[in-house]
């Protein structure tokens, strides 16, 4: 015990309890060792105090008469989540301790105390405020870094690329005519790859800002029907060029799930982009949305080349993709299923997947159903507001 | 039409301005380049041009925003038509600013690396065709 050592020098206790002879007693060994020390002997003073000065540590009695201990620690947890708890009560029993460490507090001690055990448990309670106040710093400082380095990937990554493709795009377009067949062609084919390469770049960064909760809301609720409605109608083109049909089985009315509208958007996209893409000449894809029983099931079936048995696990893994000669020459960042199973994880939905290699795939996703009148979210923001 | 009309591009990308700058002089229009924000508005007050093409991330991460803010406060510069061509919007979903979005006032976003077809009907749409020779 007596190896472990405050990296700093003490600092501010704060004492909430009625008892004038527990404060005198605390304030007479802690500022002994060193503390800073105020005492309280109501709990309004107490918290008060507290929330002004937001201590390092808070002692605090349970039972105290007006505001008691636990709603002390309630408050205290909820506003200055910073400060560490010590509780300490007189009658002392394990549901007590149970019941105030569930609400936040991090320590408990039982009266009567010695001196030894007072100072004991306040140096844990310091190590454990500079330990909590470091791993934040340590937190900012990492989301900082992947902050800057995802600004740099997304544009010294793709500046150049975009330079390369606008020249070519602009060549595409005023020399068809002039330049031999087989130039064209090539610059085509340099078109198609750079694409190949911005999408990449577009699917890792999607997956990046998933992972770090800066892309999908689980808060917002968004009209499935629409988004559906509105990704089939972008894909038609794509789909009529490859001799694929796209059908839609909608309900008339809105069918709201749990999540924001462009990671829902971007969920639905990938699956009909996929049912596209893997798809054969002369073939379908069915897109299903319909209410069932508090939840929503999406299902995106395709007439394409289906995935084998043993691959199916495997679906949403980074960079997986299923390769054999069928597949081959499809181009993909093998990152879509994986920013579908990211949403899904954000928002609380999931997904099963049956396929028969040769004839086709269907994807059947379940998502949270959200409030049709928008009272549910309006009704948190209300709630939001009065405790802030 | 009338008079040429003078296109101001606004981007850090010397490559991407020429081969803009290539499709629209192929098409009768003149175009001047500004590297930034402050050379994009001496430029501007200096020329008025009938349109200006954007940039969003140029030396500051939003230095285009800025600079389109600061266009549509000046009373010289605030009728003038401004297209925002940028590659974020395809990285940002989420990040949908509607055209008539009064905080940032452009005319247009479209995506980088920009579609010719449709950049020419936007220009055209927004400032008329220079000549009637330069058939799409």
């Amino acid at each position: 015990m007596s190896s472990t050592r405050l990296q700093e020098s003490p600092g501010r206790v704060v004492v909430v309890d009625d008892d004038e002879v527990m404060l005198l007693s605390c304030r007479e060994v802690l500022g002994r060792a060193g503390y800073d020390v105020e005492t309280y002997d109501s709990g309004e003073a107490g918290l008060r105090r507290v929330l002004e000065v937001r201590p390092p540590v808070l002692i605090v009695d349970l039972k105290m008469p007006g505001l008691d201990g636990f709603e002390v620690i309630r408050r205290v947890r909820s506003e200055a989540p910073e400060v560490v708890i010590v509780v300490i009560t007189g009658y002392a029993t394990v549901a007590t301790a149970v019941d105030a460490m569930k609400l936040g507090a991090y320590d408990f001690l039982p009266k009567p105390f010695t001196p030894e055990e007072l100072r004991l448990i306040v140096r844990r309670g310091f190590e454990r405020w500079l330990l909590a106040r470091e791993s934040e710093r340590l937190r900012r400082e990492k989301e900082a870094a992947e902050r800057r380095f995802l600004a740099f990937v997304s544009h010294q990554l793709k500046t150049p690329l975009v330079a390369v493709k606008q020249y070519l795009d602009v060549l595409a377009h005023t020399s068809r005519d002039t330049l031999p067949a087989q130039a064209m062609q090539w610059i085509e084919r340099s078109q198609a790859r750079l694409n190949e390469m911005l999408d990449l770049i577009h699917d890792w960064l999607a997956l990046a800002r998933i992972e770090r909760g800066e892309l999908c809301s689980r808060e917002a609720r968004s009209d499935l029907v629409a988004i559906v409605r509105r990704v089939t109608e972008r894909f038609s083109n794509l789909a009529t060029q490859a001799d694929i049909r796209i059908e839609t089985a909608l309900p008339d009315e809105e069918l709201h799930v749990r999540g924001d509208e462009a990671s829902v958007g971007v969920l639905v996209e990938n699956l009909v982009a996929n049912a596209v893409k893997y798809n054969v000449a002369g073939g379908r894809v069915e897109v299903l949305a319909r209410d069932e029983g508090g939840h929503v099931i999406l299902e995106v079936r395709d007439t394409g080349v289906g995935i084998p048995a043993e691959a199916i696990p495997r679906l949403g893994e980074e960079f997986f993709r299923v390769r054999d000669d069928r597949t081959r020459d499809i181009p993909g960042s093998g990152l879509g299923l994986a920013i579908c199973r990211r949403i899904l994880g954000e928002v609380g939905g999931s997904w099963t997947v049956e396929s028969t290699p040769g004839s086709g795939s269907v994807f059947r996703v379940t998502l949270p159903r959200a409030a049709c009148d928008g009272s549910e979210r309006s009704a948190r923001k209300h709630a939001d507001g009065e405790v802030s | 039409m009338s008079a040429r009309a003078d296109i101001l591009m606004v981007d850090d990308d010397p490559d991407f301005v020429q081969a803009i700058r290539a499709l629209l002089e192929g098409h009768g229009y003149q175009v001047r380049w500004a590297a930034d924000g402050d050379e994009a508005l001496r430029q501007a007050r200096l020329s008025r041009p009938s349109l200006i093409l954007l940039d969003v991330m140029m030396r500051e991460r939003t230095e285009g925003f800025f600079l389109l803010q600061e266009i549509r406060r000046l009373q010289d510069l605030r009728d003038i038509p401004v297209i925002v061509l940028s590659s974020i919007y395809a990285d940002c979903p989420s990040f949908r600013v509607q055209p008539e979005a009064d905080w940032l006032p452009a005319n247009l976003f479209l995506p980088k690396p920009v579609d010719p077809a449709k950049l020419l009907d936007e220009v055209a749409r927004l400032v008329g065709t220079p000549s009637q020779e330069n058939d799409r």
